[in-house]
């Protein structure tokens, strides 16, 4: 209180101006009250009759609430971070016995069946890495398929040197709901590549690329591979086609196979007038 | 090392995912030994002196976590090169021990195998360097 009034003297001889000077109210058997305190001497002409205009604020509610909402923030953000590794753990466990399974195994075909699952569970995990680094819950689509093919290739192909997956993508963020299944699709299409396209080439290579331009967009897999098999040696289509199909129809699109000559390029192509794009709407 | 055999220590509380961690040291063609939580990770590194990495979850019960028991390890066994993996997406490269590597939860497999490569056969990460 002293202080305060020294700096109130010090207002008055025109030297000073308190602003937002803040001092606690103590009262024996009364709660501290916070008071903020404005002070200027009032230029009125007349020399001697000094008058100073003085504000003083209770701020003590308006302070509480702050803190409260301050506290609820961060528990909202301890609650959101124990959430994202719970989630993550258990992916880390799905992803565990998947893998286990598929070392005890003894059926190729069944390991291989395994290890999709796994691929499958990788990439959604992969969305699950990008939302909780990223605010406002969309996903960078090019950072989230180069890192993608990135883990698929690491875990499918054992010569490097002898085939290669690229990602070229524009710069687009999408809703974690729309990169799940934009990655579940490139999960299969690649797969199915790795799978079919190369069987005795020397070399091959995998191109992923996500074009967008407004609601408008177009994801293709082309590889230069030995091209589709058709008529009687077609394959029956499989598990991976059947999800691709339904993921491509879900999100309301296109869906293309053909010849690249060499090779083969799918093409999902989306012409809307629902932009997906920086949609942070929550999902129904 | 054990007959010539690197010897990674797995820290994870999670049975499940320590029994997949301990196949996946295995399967890189190291020798494996498993712990559930900090106290027992100290325990074993007390009692056998042949440990050259320690690939240890972050979010544990009991009295260290990961993060806690990395720094520990640095500090009295600074040989042991350390691999944390947690589900926090990003830990602050800081907190870690200098020359330790992260890996976010899920991992996949030739990453982690990577990464034990990597620290297992890099000298300039060994502990003279790491210390000055």
């Amino acid at each position: 209180m002293l202080k305060l009034a020294s700096l109130l003297k010090a207002t008055a001889a025109g030297s000073a101006q308190i602003e937002a000077y803040e001092i606690d109210l103590v009262r024996p058997n009364r709660r501290i009250r916070n008071l903020v305190v404005n002070a200027c001497r009032l230029d009125d002409g007349d020399k001697d009759r000094i008058r100073i205009l003085l504000a003083v604020t209770d701020v003590t509610d308006v302070r509480a609430e702050a803190r409260i909402k301050d506290d609820l923030v961060r528990e909202k953000a301890i609650l959101l971070q124990e959430i994202q590794h719970r989630v993550a753990n258990s992916l880390q466990i799905i992803a565990s016995v998947l893998m286990q399974s598929a070392r005890k195994v003894q059926s190729e075909e069944v390991r291989g069946h395994l290890h999709n699952a796994h691929h499958r569970v990788m990439s959604i995990a992969a969305v699950q890495k990008q939302l909780s680094t990223s605010p406002g819950g969309t996903v960078d689509i090019s950072r989230y398929l180069t890192q993608l093919c990135d883990s698929l290739g690491a875990s499918m192909i054992a010569e490097p040197e002898r085939l290669s997956i690229s990602v070229k993508a524009d710069d687009a963020s999408v809703t974690a709901k729309i990169s799940v299944s934009l990655g579940l699709i490139v999960t299969e299409l690649v797969i199915n590549a790795l799978k079919h396209a190369f069987p005795d080439q020397t070399t091959g290579a995998i191109k992923v690329a996500y074009d967008a331009s407004g609601g408008d967009w177009t994801l293709s897999v082309t590889d230069d591979g030995i091209g589709m098999p058709t008529g009687s040696n077609a394959p029956k289509a499989g598990l991976g086609t059947g999800i691709v199909e339904a993921l491509t129809r879900n999100l309301e699109c296109d869906l293309e196979t053909r010849g690249a000559s060499p090779g083969t390029c799918v093409t999902i192509r989306h012409l809307g007038d629902i932009d997906h794009h920086e949609d942070i709407r929550p999902a129904a | 090392m054990k007959n010539g055999r690197a010897v990674v220590l797995v820290v994870e509380d999670t049975a499940i995912i320590r029994m997949g961690a301990i196949h996946l040291v295995e399967s890189a063609g190291y020798e494996a030994l498993e712990a559930c939580d900090a106290d027992e990770a100290i325990q074993l590194l007390e009692a056998r002196g042949d440990i050259d990495l320690a690939f240890t979850d972050v979010q544990m019960p009991g009295t260290m976590d990961g993060i806690k028991l990395a720094h520990y390890i640095r500090d009295r066994w600074p040989p042991v090169k350390l691999l944390v993996a947690s589900g926090m997406a990003i830990i602050e490269e800081s907190s870690l021990p200098t020359g330790s590597l992260f890996s976010a939860k899920p991992y996949g497999e030739r990453e982690i195998v990577d990464k034990m490569i990597r620290l297992l056969d890099d000298d300039d990460r060994s502990f003279a360097k790491i210390e000055e």
